[in-house]
């Protein structure tokens, strides 16, 4: 077991230590981590990294192939275009956690800001809280698992992919171009393999599954609002004054 | 005159000012889609450009280089700012990026063969890396997009130079449009898409939601490149000045601009000839902006955007950038003929489709040797303009050897009208 405390190191300087421990030794402790930016960026090596405390922005970003655990919460776009191993976040992540991620396993034990797992290409997310709104915008691939409750937009304009979700509001909270789907047996039995590795108490049975809309065009907001002057009519009746609080617009 | 007559004289081919061919055919695509026209090329508009200036020659205050038995150094090197490697090219002039979507793959493959017989750098444009582009070029630019289409940590690996793209002059603020008929299978799997599906990217990098987020993921693409790349910024010409300023706080080595006139395989109609600032008057206030901040010599600029022959790589370079990047330029050398319906994949001449039989139509071998020989040729131009004003080496070019034609390219460069030591606006060190 290696240990590095982080109280005086620079972000610059603390990826090359953290590189060299491992080479010693496959287990390494971070302490007094004072929510450095990008910790473990890139690691390319197999080993364990327990970050002691919370961490800044990009924590993990880039990571290829190592197991970082942050026993604390992480800043914004943590395991951004994560690669290959597993990041797991004992408390809550800021936003865009996971955003272009290619492949490993994200964790987070807490809630995740807004736009999680933003444009991922594959891999897995898993959140045991809530999530905040554009959780999945643009993806186009793996697996995001939310346990909690979701925000507006959820899986905007999704390409591939899928999320699970067992948030029974969330149909009301849908983004464009996807809908709600059954889940497949094979999938409960992915997900149940899933929690059962990480401990989370969850069943497979309960969730549902996101998916895009494969044909057609996608529509979007740009072509909204329609034009609608029955309505408008209907809403103002023979007070125009209304317009000023924009009722037509809403 | 009898009325028969007179119908001879009827005003049939007479155009009534705004009322022309191009808005007639745009009211009528509205009247029947209702809504935008997305089409390919780029800006259909007027916009100033660097015609509107010469270069003086040599003549009794200074000495001329003889055209034919002297030697004049093209050589650059961009983004010594922080980057132990920095990029070095043999001649000022790379190519665009231009993504595998957009263009064909032999489009690709002749381009990055190109560089190759000049000792140039290709940008890879969106959608990813092309495996044989990243075979046959001579220098690989990856672009970092917001869509990240086809990216991961193998692309900064292959990468000589990095752009991290903000936005690009057709459309800036939009990002990527591939239409549906454009998205083969092989496309599909690069870009991790469904087939037959239009696609429009977004504008914002997920990792880097504004400027003080970027100068902690310059750091992070510090950290991967192990410092040794240089890694540039590449923005569409608007708050030119303000942009430039943050770039640099960002921590970049360099940054291309990209004026207004910029090409693209399909964008909204809208915002190729609405939005941006055009690549001369971009320049400038970039020049400006580095000046400012007394980083001229650290910061390179690349400038795209309409350049075409050695004359506009000549003024660039006066003006202050380091580099030229051009797109239309080297497809028209493979044969385009900016015919506009990029968007619509259907190119006869196999450069902008992704249709088997199209594509038969590009002799990969002939269409790099074309590509070179006008990147040779413009090399040569702007060396012989250059040799002309009295330079022993292309980047010895500047502002003082220029004089600009009409009052508007006069007020918006700060460089004096020709015939006057004047300069109508804001001067650009001319006396000041």
């Amino acid at each position: 077991m290696e240990y590095l405390d982080a109280l005086k190191i620079k972000s610059t300087q603390i990826n090359n230590m953290i590189e060299e421990k491992l080479i010693k030794d496959k287990e390494l402790i971070i302490q007094n981590p004072h929510s450095m930016h990008n910790i473990a960026t890139g690691l390319a090596i197999d080993g364990k990294v327990t970050i002691k405390g919370s961490t800044g922005f990009y924590t993990g970003g880039f990571l290829e192939g190592a197991s970082v655990i942050v026993e604390g919460n992480a800043g914004w776009y943590a395991g951004d275009n994560m690669m290959d191993g597993e990041l797991i976040i004992t408390k809550n992540a800021g936003c865009n956690a996971g955003t272009y991620l290619y492949g490993g396993t994200i964790v987070i034990r807490g809630s995740a800001g807004s736009r999680v797992g933003y444009g991922m290409k594959g891999g897995t997310i898993i959140v045991c809280g809530s999530a905040g709104r554009w959780a999945g915008q643009m993806t186009l691939g793996g697996k995001l698992i939310l346990l909690g409750k979701v925000g507006k937009q959820l899986g905007e304009s999704m390409y591939k992919g899928v999320i699970y979700i067992q948030d029974e509001e969330a149909k009301n909270n849908l983004g464009g171009n996807v809908f709600i789907d059954k889940i497949t047996p094979t999938e409960v039995d992915e997900l149940n393999t899933l929690f059962k590795k990480y401990d989370i108490d969850a069943k497979g049975e309960n969730f549902v599954a996101i998916r895009p809309m494969t044909t057609g065009r996608h529509t979007y907001v740009l072509f909204n609002p329609d034009l609608t002057p029955e309505k408008a009519r209907k809403e103002l009746g023979k007070n125009p004054k209304k317009l000023e609080k924009g009722v037509a617009y809403e | 005159m009898s009325n028969e007559n007179l119908k001879n004289f009827e005003p049939k081919d007479i155009q009534r000012g705004i009322w022309n061919q191009e808005t007639v055919s745009e009211i009528e695509y509205k009247a029947r889609y209702g809504k935008h026209r997305i089409r390919g090329c780029g800006a259909t508009r007027y916009m100033p450009t660097f015609d509107d200036i010469m270069i003086l020659p040599s003549q009794l205050s200074r000495m001329s280089i003889d055209t034919y038995r002297e030697p004049c150094e093209t050589r650059v090197v961009l983004g010594k700012r922080f980057a132990t490697k920095p990029l070095v090219i043999e001649t000022p002039v790379m190519i665009a990026g231009m993504s595998y979507g957009a263009l064909s793959k032999e489009a690709k493959i002749a381009l990055a063969k190109a560089t190759a017989l000049t000792g140039t750098v290709i940008s890879n444009g969106e959608g990813g890396l092309l495996p044989e582009e990243r075979d046959y070029s001579y220098r690989q630019s990856i672009q970092v997009l917001p869509s990240r289409f086809g990216f991961s940590k193998r692309n900064i690996e292959a990468a000589d130079m990095l752009e991290f793209l903000v936005g690009i002059g057709a459309k800036p603020g939009l990002s990527g449009h591939l239409m549906g008929n454009k998205i083969s299978e092989e496309i599909a799997k690069l870009r991790q898409l469904p087939t037959g599906i239009d696609l429009h990217s977004h504008p914002r990098h997920g990792d880097a939601f504004g400027a003080d987020d970027m100068v902690v993921k310059m750091e992070q693409l510090r950290s991967l490149t192990k410092g040794e790349v240089p890694i540039f910024i590449k923005i569409a010409a608007g708050r030119v000045k303000e942009d430039v300023k943050i770039a640099v706080k960002i921590g970049v080595d360099g940054i291309i601009i990209d004026g207004a006139q910029g090409g693209t395989g399909a964008a909204p109609v809208m915002a190729s000839n609405h939005l941006g600032i055009p690549t001369m008057p971009a320049l400038v206030q970039a020049v400006k902006a580095l000046e400012e901040m007394g980083l001229k010599d650290d910061v390179s600029i690349i400038v795209s955007g309409g350049i075409k022959d050695g004359a506009d790589i000549a003024k660039a370079l006066a003006i202050g950038a380091n580099a030229v990047a051009i797109g239309t330029g080297a497809m028209v050398a493979m044969g385009c003929k900016v015919c506009l319906k990029c968007h619509n994949g259907v190119c006869g001449f196999g450069i902008g489709t992704q249709d088997p039989d199209y594509r038969k139509k590009l002799d990969i071998d002939e269409a790099a040797e074309r590509v070179a020989n006008y990147i040779r040729a413009i090399t040569n131009e702007a060396v012989l303009l250059a040799k002309a004003a009295g330079k022993s080496r292309l980047k010895n070019l500047e502002r003082e050897d220029l004089r600009t034609l009409t009052l508007e390219a006069c007020a918006m460069t700060g460089i004096p009208l020709v015939g006057s030591d004047y300069v109508f606006g804001q001067r650009f060190g001319f006396g000041e």
